[in-house]
Parts: C-alpha cells; sequence; structure tokens
C-alpha cells in the first residue's frame, strides 16, 4: 500500500466516523411521536394497527402469514421445477443444503417418533421452515396500509399471539390424533395427560418472538444512533429467535409425539 | 367474545388455514420429491453395500476353502514322502538281501575254486615227492650216498627256488 492510497483509506475512516457523529447529534432532539408504552402495547396486541383483508380486519402479522407461505411456496416450486430434475448422487450446494433441511428434520423424527415418522418429519420440516423464514421475513420490512390509513411494517407470523397459538394448538392436535392413529386410545390419553402442552407452546413461541421485538423497540425508541446499533441488535436477534424458535417447537413437538405414539407391549400375566 | 390480549379466534383459525395449505404445498412440492430422492439413493447404496459384504463373504469362503486344500495337500504331500521312503527302504533292503547273496555264492565258488586247486596242488606235490624220492632211491642205489645226498638237497632247492 502507497503512501497516498494509506492517506485516502485513513480519511475515509475519519470521514465516516464524523458522519455518524453529525447524523447522532442531529437526530438526537427528535421528538417522540408516541410514548414507551403506547410503542410496547402496539408491539404484543396489535391493536391499534389493523389490516382490511377481503373484508375482514386482521393483524399485519396474518398478512406476513399469508406472504410466508406465498413465499416458500413459490421458492418451493421454482426449486421441484428447476432444481430437484437435477439432483445427483454426489450433491452441488444447493442440493446439499435441500438435503440437509429434509435429513435434519426426518432425524429428528427418526429420533423421537417411534410410529409414523414420515408424517412427523414432513410436519416438522414445514413447521420449521415456517418459522424460521417467518421469523426472518421481518427483516425484509415489507409495509402495509392500516385501516386507519397509516404504513405498517409487517412483523412475524409468530410475533402475534393468534399466529402462536395457531401453531401450538396445531401442533397439539397433531399429537394428540398422531397418539390416537398409531397407538388407540392410550395414545390420545397420553397426549391428553399434556394439556398444558398447547399453551405451554404458544406461549414459548410467542413470548420468545415477542421478547425479541421488545429489545428491538426499545432500543429503537431509546437510543441515539438509530441507524446502525438497531439494525445490527435486529438482524442478530431475529436469525438468533429464527433459529432457537425453529429448533424448540419441532424438537418438542418430535418428543411428545414419540411419547404418545409410542406403543406399549401388553404384560404377560405370570400363573402364581 | 372478547378475549385478552387480543386473542381473536378467527385469526387463530385463519393462522390454522394458511399453515395447513403452507404443509400441503411443501410436502407434496418439495418434500416429497427430496426425500424420495434421498430413499433411493439410500436404498441403492444400501444394495451396493449388501452386494460387497456378500462377495466379500464369499471370497472369506473361497480362501477359507484354499486353506483347506492347502492343508489337504501338505498332508498329501507328507504322505507320499513316507510311501516313497518306505518303498526306497524296502528296495534297499531287497538289493541288500539279493548282494549279499551274491556274495555267498561267489563266496562259494571262490572256496570250491581254491579247494580245487589245493587239492590239485597237493596231489602235484605228493606226485613231486614220489618222483623225487625215486629219484633219490634210483641215485643212491646208483652213486655214492654224499652225492646221492647232494643231489637230492639241490633237487630240494630247486624245487623251493621255483
Amino acid at each position: 500500500m502507497s503512501k497516498k492510497q494509506r492517506n485516502i483509506s485513513l480519511a475515509v475512516f475519519f470521514g465516516l466516523i464524523a458522519a455518524l457523529l453529525v447524523g447522532i447529534f442531529l437526530t438526537n432532539g427528535a421528538e417522540k411521536t408516541e410514548s414507551v408504552q403506547e410503542a410496547m402495547r402496539d408491539t404484543v396486541l396489535h391493536e391499534a394497527a389493523r389490516i382490511n383483508l377481503f373484508g375482514l380486519s386482521v393483524n399485519p402479522a396474518m398478512i406476513s402469514a399469508f406472504c410466508v407461505t406465498g413465499i416458500l411456496l413459490l421458492a418451493a416450486l421454482l426449486l421441484r421445477i428447476f432444481a430437484v430434475p437435477k439432483f445427483k448422487d454426489r450433491p452441488g450446494k444447493l442440493q446439499l443444503a435441500l438435503e440437509q433441511g429434509v435429513g435434519l428434520f426426518d432425524g429428528l423424527a427418526r429420533e423421537n417418533g417411534t410410529r409414523k415418522t414420515r408424517f412427523l418429519s414432513a410436519y416438522i420440516f414445514t413447521a420449521g421452515a415456517y418459522i424460521f423464514f417467518g421469523t426472518l421475513f421481518e427483516l425484509l420490512g415489507f409495509q402495509a396500509v392500516s385501516t386507519a390509513g397509516a404504513s405498517v411494517s409487517l412483523p412475524a407470523p409468530l410475533a402475534d399471539i393468534n399466529g402462536a397459538i395457531a401453531m401450538g394448538v396445531t401442533s397439539y392436535s397433531i399429537i394428540l390424533f398422531g397418539g390416537l392413529f398409531a397407538a388407540g386410545p392410550r395414545g390420545a390419553g397420553r397426549a391428553l395427560k399434556d394439556i398444558s402442552l398447547p399453551i405451554s407452546m404458544s406461549f414459548r413461541l410467542f413470548g420468545a418472538l415477542l421478547s425479541g421485538a421488545i429489545v428491538t423497540e426499545l432500543v429503537y425508541y431509546y437510543f441515539s444512533l438509530s441507524f446502525v446499533i438497531p439494525v445490527i441488535v435486529g438482524v442478530l436477534f431475529t436469525l438468533l429467535h429464527a433459529v432457537i424458535q425453529a429448533y424448540v417447537l419441532t424438537m418438542l413437538t418430535a418428543h411428545f409425539y414419540g411419547e404418545s405414539t409410542e406403543k406399549h407391549e401388553k404384560k404377560k400375566k405370570t400363573s402364581a | 367474545m372478547n378475549l385478552p390480549l387480543n386473542i381473536d379466534l378467527q385469526q387463530i383459525l385463519l393462522h390454522m388455514l394458511n399453515f395447513v395449505i403452507l404443509f400441503g404445498g411443501l410436502y407434496f412440492i418439495l418434500y416429497k420429491p427430496v426425500k424420495k430422492f434421498m430413499d433411493s439413493r439410500a436404498s441403492r447404496y444400501a444394495e451396493k453395500e449388501a452386494e460387497a459384504e456378500r462377495k466379500l463373504r464369499d471370497a472369506e469362503t473361497a480362501k477359507e476353502q484354499y486353506e483347506e486344500k492347502l492343508r489337504n495337500a501338505e498332508a498329501e504331500i507328507d504322505a507320499m514322502k513316507a510311501d516313497a521312503a518306505a518303498k526306497a527302504e524296502s528296495a534297499a533292503a531287497a538289493a541288500l538281501k539279493k548282494a549279499e547273496a551274491d556274495a555267498e555264492g561267489i563266496r562259494k565258488v571262490a572256496r570250491a575254486e581254491a579247494e580245487a586247486e589245493k587239492t590239485e596242488l597237493l596231489r602235484r606235490a605228493s606226485r613231486e615227492a614220489t618222483g623225487i624220492a625215486a629219484a633219490a632211491a634210483e641215485k643212491a642205489v646208483l652213486g655214492s650216498a654224499e652225492e646221492a645226498f647232494d643231489s637230492f638237497l639241490d633237487n630240494v632247492g630247486e624245487g623251493d627256488g621255483r
């Protein structure tokens, strides 16, 4: 590196720092349009921002859910048409990634589910993909127009309590009916024993995603450097939640499904 | 019905519908074909592995058979060696016996010949002694006794020097 190049690099570096400091001081005096209580309440309950969906007034997360489903199905269709027919015995990078995804959830199902693992692995594959990509969806920052005419950033589908409850109840239904079909009334009974499961699954999902959202919201609200730190915090938190929540829900579903579908052998009566 | 935390049953059902659509779509479009490919490849490799194991077992069996044959061949060679040694021994014994018999025959013939030669020599000596005695008697009769005696000695000396 020549002396001239070094001077240019240093000038760019210090210029960037100066620009950031100027930005910090200029944005410091910005007035808050809502109190932190209102911001938190809106983040948790989504009461203020409602969106019209074919005549139905829904939360923004509902729109996010349909968007995520559309994106995932479109991606799956493209992969099915262009990638899957070209699969080889020695996989390339894309094929390897797809096989890893399928193999990961299939392995998880086989480890825990004693019977009907094919259905379970397909279910947790879908649930894992939905939670992971759904959580990452909020990073895209898609906007929608609320019924009040305001612009709303679309959140993760599971950041809405209704989405989390739907996910938890669906998973519990899979466990319950999987147990019923695989192991009869005894299997269903084992699932019913854990009646608190749908609630715990739902609120675990909701709480985990919400905690990330709240932390990010607080950083957005209080931090002066609103165009550097929140980006890093938001991306890191979102990525972390995407991985952790996808793993936790699929692992729990596989575990409880395995318990409910397990078939116990009848004890032989021994004559005294 | 107003539920706390903005919980809405209609939206829960909408989320479920959305997820069911996603489940069906992902299963048929992506999961099933990928899984089918992975399973077919796994079964193909399992077949190849089974085939390789079968070939390995066959090779091991063949190796054991060859080793068994090798062990038998060594035993067979040992038996053949022992048989050949026994035969050689018996042939040597027969040859020795024959040689001894031949030697005995030769000895008998030699003994007979020596006996015959001895008899002949004795007969000849006896005849010569008889001749000498007759000549000496004739000399004694014809010449002096000393001359006769000298003559006798000379004749005897001639006889020994011969």
